[in-house]
């Protein structure tokens, strides 16, 4: 075990390793739980991935990295995933056994005989999909490899950076803040996924130690800055991504960061990261999203992007999902769903989705899935799921639902429904019954726009 | 109007309008059934705050606090047996 660990963890990493609610581990502490970890790992059957449920903390950080160690594939869906579609996704990745973060494991009594090809996969990542459920993403470890290397050279990450991480452990976005920064023997401050919208927690996590390199979706900055009253100096790179950042917050950033260059990284689980852009915050006009970074293709095809990267997964765990990759001339590409135009410089803008996602609190969500979790309901005739704007989540779900003759289905009833089949963030903020038929378009499809004018 | 009926009134006006008081539980877990959310907690406990003149920025707050409204009830309890924070 021991020589795959120094792959994974800087072999020669002394000092503090994580810090979490004030806590700081150490690297010779981190080894120690991913040693125990891999014990429980060692104990269980081969050949067969595990399921991860667990939160952010030293624990299941140290409980990914034995994973990683022990070569056993790991399913890591969303904590808050509702716990039918959390179990379906075991069944599809074939998980024999779904370990927690204090090393107790639950046997999913499934079968061994239905294990997918997981050859050369490590963490299996899930992105929202149109379907009851979301789509798994199978990572390949060089693919990890590859990315680790780029992200350490982009952003500076060395032994002994400060490395601020902030989103859920399941969000791709731990490959830079977390994975890469153990790797290089960097100290990484993990906020907990449970306070994330806390500011005053945010700012104390933030400043526990002299933090240079953050990483986060808008909504971050915008509660550190609600309580923040002095600059963080100490900063020199400041990612923001996941969401468009609005210019009057990103006007803001360099007050509170002066010594930071700032940038967007643009790109999804399935591909990682895609395009970077240097931002202006003087520009006042929306960010773009960027340039290709080192070894990623872009292209657009009848205003959708497509990338094709050096760190890309090339298909989902269900093969028969096979809209979004491509074949072009032998090559496997994505297609992002994003529509986008290019400027003359050759930067790419967002224009807007070719399809029915959104992104709310910064995670991608699929109104269909949400609508196909409601129409499961056997009190639900008809459903339309509305992303209504919103300042602080971007967007929040409205559902408009026309009952089924002689019922009358309520929020708590359907959200509680919705909550067993969705992650929490795709679970509506309300529900409003009507009796009305859904205004139609000319061409018989549901007048998305009208309804949503008459609601805004 | 007792505190717990009052918290109930609240919770359904703000995250369940469609529904009558007494149709909500007070053991009901609103956090796993998705009625309340992350941003949702952040307006109810800036209502507590000014309800019952809660020193709420001075707490340390888990969400596990406000599961339910009887969880909710009995962490504006204890805040208050505590006083306000020095």
């Amino acid at each position: 075990m021991g020589d795959h660990l120094s792959g994974l963890v800087d072999s020669r990493a002394k000092g503090t390793a994580l810090t979490f609610n004030g806590a700081d581990v150490s690297y010779r502490e981190l080894r120690a739980l991913v040693g125990d970890a891999a014990r429980v790992l060692q104990r269980l059957p081969g050949g067969r991935p595990v399921g991860l449920r667990v939160r952010k903390s030293p624990e299941s950080v140290a409980l990914v990295l034995a994973c990683w160690a022990e070569r056993r594939p790991f399913l890591l869906p969303p904590y808050d995933l509702g716990v039918d579609a959390s179990a379906a996704l075991y069944r599809q990745a074939g998980c024999g056994h779904v370990l927690h973060a204090d090393l107790t494991t639950v046997d999913t009594g499934e079968p061994a005989d239905e294990v997918p090809d997981l050859d050369g996969v490590g963490p299996l990542l899930t992105t929202s999909g149109s379907t009851g459920l979301p789509k798994v993403v199978p990572l390949p470890d060089t693919g990890v490899d590859r990315f680790t290397d780029w992200a350490a050279g982009a952003f500076g990450i060395t032994g002994g950076s400060v490395v601020f991480s902030y989103a859920p452990l399941n969000f791709d976005l731990c490959l830079l803040d977390i994975w890469t920064t153990l790797r290089h023997g960097g100290h990484v401050l993990l906020a907990d996924q449970e306070r994330a919208l806390d500011a005053r927690y945010l700012l104390r996590a933030f400043t526990h130690a002299r933090v240079e390199v953050v990483q986060a979706v808008p909504l971050f900055y915008r509660r550190l800055l609600e309580v923040a009253d002095s600059p963080f100096p100490g900063v020199r790179e400041v990612v923001h991504t996941g969401d468009a950042i609005p210019p009057e917050l990103l006007a803001r950033l360099p007050e509170f960061f002066p010594n930071a260059r700032l940038r967007n990284v643009y790109g999804c689980t399935e591909t990682n990261d895609s395009l970077i852009h240097d931002s202006d915050p003087t520009s006042g006009d929306p960010v773009p999203i960027g340039s290709p970074i080192d070894g990623v293709q872009a292209r657009v095809d009848g205003g959708e992007l497509l990338v094709r990267t050096p760190f890309q997964a090339g298909r989902y765990l269900d093969t028969a999902i096979t809209d979004r990759w491509v074949d072009i001339d032998g090559e496997t590409w994505l297609r992002t769903g994003d529509l986008v135009r290019r400027d003359a410089d050759g930067v790419f803008h967002l224009d807007g989705r070719a399809d029915h996602q959104v992104k709310v609190r910064g995670v991608r969500t699929n109104l269909r899935q949400v609508e196909q979790a409601l129409q499961a309901h056997g009190e639900v005739a008809d459903v339309v799921v509305l992303a209504v704007p919103d300042d602080e989540a971007g967007y929040r779900l409205h559902a408009v639902i026309r009952a089924v003759d002689g019922t009358r289905p309520n929020s708590l009833t359907l959200r509680s429904h919705c909550a067993r089949l969705l992650p929490r963030t795709a679970v509506p903020s309300s529900v409003e019954l009507t009796a009305d038929e859904f205004p139609r378009t000319s061409t018989g499809k549901v007048d998305r726009k009208k309804l949503l004018a008459e609601r805004v | 109007m007792s505190r717990i009926d009052e918290i109930t009134r609240y919770v359904v006006a703000e995250f369940a309008p469609d529904i009558r008081a007494d149709e909500l539980d007070a053991d009901y877990d609103l956090l796993d059934n998705g009625v309340v959310d992350s941003l949702g907690l952040l307006r109810l406990i800036g209502w507590l705050g000014e309800r019952y003149d809660l020193p709420v920025d001075d707490i340390d707050l888990a969400p596990e606090q406000f599961r339910s409204v009887r969880a909710v009830d009995a962490f504006v309890e204890s805040a208050l047996v505590k006083g306000p924070a020095l």
